[in-house]
């Protein structure tokens, strides 16, 4: 990712680099730390500025690699200090109390369009996989579902039914059924055998805003702009719970096969995570400032992702805890998608697709596709994303009509696209 | 924080202990008789208790700390401390929920933690063992069967179930038309939004709104200057921007006018040559006449012999004239009638001042017609007020009948006038048939026209129709003739 080289004094950036090394050290031996390190500081600080100022009137490209000099420099001067010299190697395992606090970001391959499926007559508002990664599902504001083939993205099948837009799809992998919930307040279950309607989960007071199925037992959640979500029966189609506690419309839900089993999103700004057994909240996250529209469940680890217009935020499961937060993407946040490799995507309202990677939260790309020819520039909006099963294709559900299918760039190594990575000077404050 | 400030008080209270027994000549601090010595002693005030709680062989009801009294319910919490010493402050926010609910309440909770490796055991998924146990769990607890219940060591246990029997005559047990109010929903979380940025004054000069003045209203009547009053009517933002179409517009209407002028610059002059070429052409003619005028006078004057002749020409050519006069006014005149059918038509009063004499059928009494279809009498006057009415007139003028007269139509008995009696009878008689006929005259021979021709000897007949088959191209003096019309017509044009 480039970014614009920021223009400091020679002192800033020398000094700045000094910080760098300290913060990346410190852990290191944190317990000896406290006194030795001003004193260290000082004089690292005096002897490279000696030598960085001597070098630096000819030299002017030096102030790009100031950490390297500094190393360099530190490692020079400080020769006596064992643990130091310990420190300054390699990450020693049993030394480190902690994980290193300077993690670099991994690289990944920088993602590019590689198709865009025409077809449908409103927006795209959802999308789903099928858990044998053939076709996937598209549900949009025509009010019609459609079936495509994933491979050469052909239209399979066009299902009709709902009478408003269409807001959520889910494909079950435990039975042939497809469920979809529109905002005319219904939730159908789709029989993708006889292509028809075979169930109806009657109860909600408003439209149906999103829908998630139960990974391991015949459960189907939707969430509702009537501030509730319901647990389903999917056979009985009786309502099991409903989950009430949110004060606005509820914009989103996963489902998950470990404890906490259920969480919502809602325009209220707040995130709940729900005990499915009780029916009862089991925390709250009110960390938020604007509305939660988006939640993505990492399928390797035990943590989650919520997006929002100011932040997005990750969490730690089971109760919640905050992790970081991935901050750039200032748009009003529809939709966030994660991988296994840790790529994140983050999908907003104004067209704009940013990739982070998920440790460290590093965004790595930023991609504005073109509308399709005959749009407006300003009907440029991602509704809708998911990566496919084998998670080498990135599915979004767009404001133009179609849907665009995103690839890695098998050409892009490390070396044509770097990664741009600065630590963060973390301003400590004391609490 | 917490753990400073509660050393703090704690140093500050042995502090106070300790000046309290140095200077103090009356320690306020009264401790309570030791063990054994208090036969006598009631503890009655908070201090009597020292550190200590009640007195149990002190069989008076006590209150240490106020604690046992029967309160007032009131809202307030109890300050608790937790493991460590440090005062639970959360303790607020957990108040209507269980101890185990996660709540996050402190500061620490809304910094971002290090970035974890990967194997970090905190960040794995649980087993899939364990979410199977609790999937299998919930699947019966939706689906109602329960766990096993205590049956003496056997490991399961049948159970039967039936429906419970419902009366089919029973009305509804419970009421269900009673709206009762939601009840109050669970204490709000607190709310862990990192703290605001701060506003640099830059920014908030950028929000400043002015405040309005309206075109309209001034309720106050405040006295507002002019610039004031128009500062917000964006005058000096916009452009005006006039289509060219109306430049267009004026210059083609100013083409159209030179045009129109020139046109008729150009008409007038050629009319003004016209008749500049007719009043020669008329100056011509009347010098012709005079001219021949002139000679006349002088051949009258010099020649005697043909004056009779020329006389009787003259009178000759004057009835001529006369009698052309008069069939051209008969022709042309408006009224296209005869003496006799205008005497008809005419008012008994106009033929008695004419003179003309009675008319010979007098049936029925003749009336004035002039006495008719007058708008006087009844008809007359106001009119009811209308002024709208047209009634400046009261006939047409000249009539409808003078008009359909003023077309020729030639009827059937236009004979009529110079026949008087029946066409076909006269056509008919055989006046001219002699009674009594010459010998020798030819007779028998139906007449074919006036003049009967006999047989062609001479041939002169083919002759003639020789001459007109070739007529067309071969007439010399008609062709010519025609030539010159066509010329002078266009001379005339120009």
């Amino acid at each position: 990712l480039l970014q614009d080289v920021q223009k400091h004094s020679v002192h800033t950036l020398v000094f700045r680099s000094l910080k760098r090394t300290h913060d990346m050290f410190v852990s290191d031996h944190a317990k000896s730390v406290s006194m030795n390190c001003i004193g260290i500081i000082l004089v690292f600080y005096k002897s490279i500025f000696h030598s960085i100022g001597v070098a630096l009137t000819a030299d002017t490209t030096m102030h790009r690699n100031p950490s390297e000099g500094g190393i360099h420099s530190m490692a020079l001067a400080l020769p006596p200090s064992q643990s130091l010299l310990e420190g300054g190697g390699t990450r020693n395992s049993t030394l480190a109390r902690k994980a290193p606090t300077m993690p670099k970001p991994q690289w990944h391959p920088p993602w590019k369009l590689f198709r865009v499926i025409s077809g449908h007559l409103g927006w795209v508002r959802s999308i789903a996989v099928e858990p044998g990664n053939q076709w996937f599902v598209t549900g949009s504001a025509d009010r019609t579902i459609k079936i495509w083939d994933l491979a050469s993205g052909k239209l399979k099948l066009s299902l009709t039914g709902h009478i408003s837009t269409v807001r959520g799809v889910a494909v079950s992998n435990r039975s042939p059924y497809l469920f979809s919930c529109g905002e005319d307040k219904q939730v159908k279950c789709w029989d993708l055998e006889y292509n028809k309607v075979i169930r109806h989960y009657h109860g909600h007071l408003s439209a149906v805003y999103d829908i998630d199925l139960h990974p391991t037992i015949d459960v189907l959640v939707t969430c509702s702009r009537d501030a509730t979500a319901r647990v389903w029966d999917i056979r009985t189609k009786a309502n099991v719970h409903t989950l009430t506690g949110h004060t606005n419309t509820v914009a989103t839900v996963r489902c998950q096969a470990a404890e906490p089993q259920v969480i919502t999103g809602s325009h209220d700004s707040t995130i709940r995570l729900w005990d499915l057994i009780a029916g009862k909240t089991r925390a709250t996250l009110t960390n938020h400032k604007k509305s939660v529209r988006t939640l993505a469940l990492h399928p390797r680890q035990y943590t989650f992702a919520s997006g929002s217009a100011d932040n997005i935020k990750q969490w730690m499961f089971p109760d919640g805890n905050f992790i970081q937060n991935l901050s750039g993407h200032n748009a009003i946040i529809n939709t966030l998608a994660v991988n296994s490799d840790g790529v994140l995507v983050s999908g907003a309202d104004n067209g704009t697709i940013h990739l982070w990677d998920w440790r460290t939260g590093y965004n790595f790309q930023r991609i504005h596709a073109a509308v399709q020819p005959g749009s407006l520039d300003s009907e440029s909006g991602i509704f809708a994303c998911m990566f496919d099963n084998s998670e080498s294709r990135l599915i979004t559900a767009e404001a133009d009509k179609t849907i665009k299918v995103y690839k890695e760039d098998d050409t892009a190594t490390e070396e044509t696209h770097p990664v741009n990575w600065k630590p963060e000077i973390l301003k400590r404050k004391r609490f | 924080l917490a753990r400073l400030s509660q050393d703090q008080l704690e140093s500050e209270e042995r502090l106070r202990a300790q000046t309290s027994y140095s200077t103090a000549l009356v320690s306020s601090r009264r401790e309570p008789p030791p063990y054994g010595h208090r036969k006598a002693w009631v503890p009655r005030s908070l201090e009597d208790f020292g550190d200590g709680g009640a007195f149990p062989e002190i069989h008076v009801a006590q209150f240490p700390l106020e604690m046992g009294r029967k309160k007032k319910t009131s809202n307030a919490l109890a300050v608790q401390v937790d493991a460590e010493g440090k005062i639970k402050y959360d303790a607020i926010a957990r108040q209507g929920q269980g101890k185990d609910k996660v709540i996050f309440s402190k500061y620490t909770d809304l910094l971002p933690k290090e970035v974890l490796n990967e194997d970090t055991p905190e960040l794995q998924k649980p087993d899939e063992e364990a979410v199977k146990e609790v999937s299998q769990l919930q699947w019966e607890f939706i689906h109602g069967t329960q766990g096993v219940a205590f049956n003496s060591g056997a490991k399961q246990r049948v159970i039967r179930m039936v429906e419970m029997q419902k009366d089919p005559m029973e009305p509804p047990r419970f009421k269900i038309n009673k709206k009762i109010p939601r009840g109050p929903p669970s204490p709000p979380a607190p709310v862990m939004h990192s703290p605001s940025r701060k506003m640099t004054v830059k920014e908030q000069q950028e929000w400043k709104i002015p405040p309005c003045i309206s075109n309209w209203k001034n309720a106050k009547g405040y006295t507002i200057p002019l610039d004031k009053r128009l500062a917000a009517d964006g005058r000096g933002l916009q452009t005006v921007h006039i289509n060219e179409n109306f430049a267009k517009l004026a210059e083609a209407l100013y083409i159209a006018d030179r045009k129109a002028r020139e046109a008729v610059e150009m008409r007038a002059q050629v009319e003004k040559k016209m008749a500049q070429k007719e009043k020669e052409k008329k100056e011509e003619k009347l010098r012709e006449l005079a001219q021949m005028a002139r000679d006349r006078r002088a051949g009258i004057k010099t020649g005697g012999e043909d004056t009779e002749v020329r006389e009787r020409d003259e009178i000759r050519h004057d009835r001529r004239k006369e009698r052309q006069h008069d069939r051209n006014i008969s022709r042309a005149a408006p009224d296209k009638r005869s003496k006799l059918q205008r005497d008809q038509d005419r008012d008994i009063s106009e033929l008695i001042a004419l003179g003309v004499p009675n008319p010979r059928s007098a049936s029925e009494a003749q009336y004035d017609q002039r006495l008719f279809n007058q708008s006087k009498g009844m008809d007359s006057g106001f009119a009811g007020g209308e002024d709208e009415t047209y009634n400046v007139y009261d006939q047409p003028f000249r009539g409808s009948r003078d008009m359909a007269s003023n077309i020729y139509r030639p009827s059937k008995n236009i004979e009529k006038d110079t026949y008087t009696d029946d066409f076909d009878t006269l056509m008919q008689n055989n006046r001219f048939v002699p009674d009594k006929e010459f010998s020798g005259a030819d007779h028998g021979q139906r007449r074919e026209g006036p003049v009967q021709f006999e047989e062609d000897p001479f041939g002169l007949d083919k002759f003639l129709e020789e001459a007109k088959q070739h007529g067309g191209s071969k007439r010399p003096s008609t062709s010519s003739r025609s030539k010159d019309d066509y010329h002078d017509k266009k001379r005339r044009k120009e």
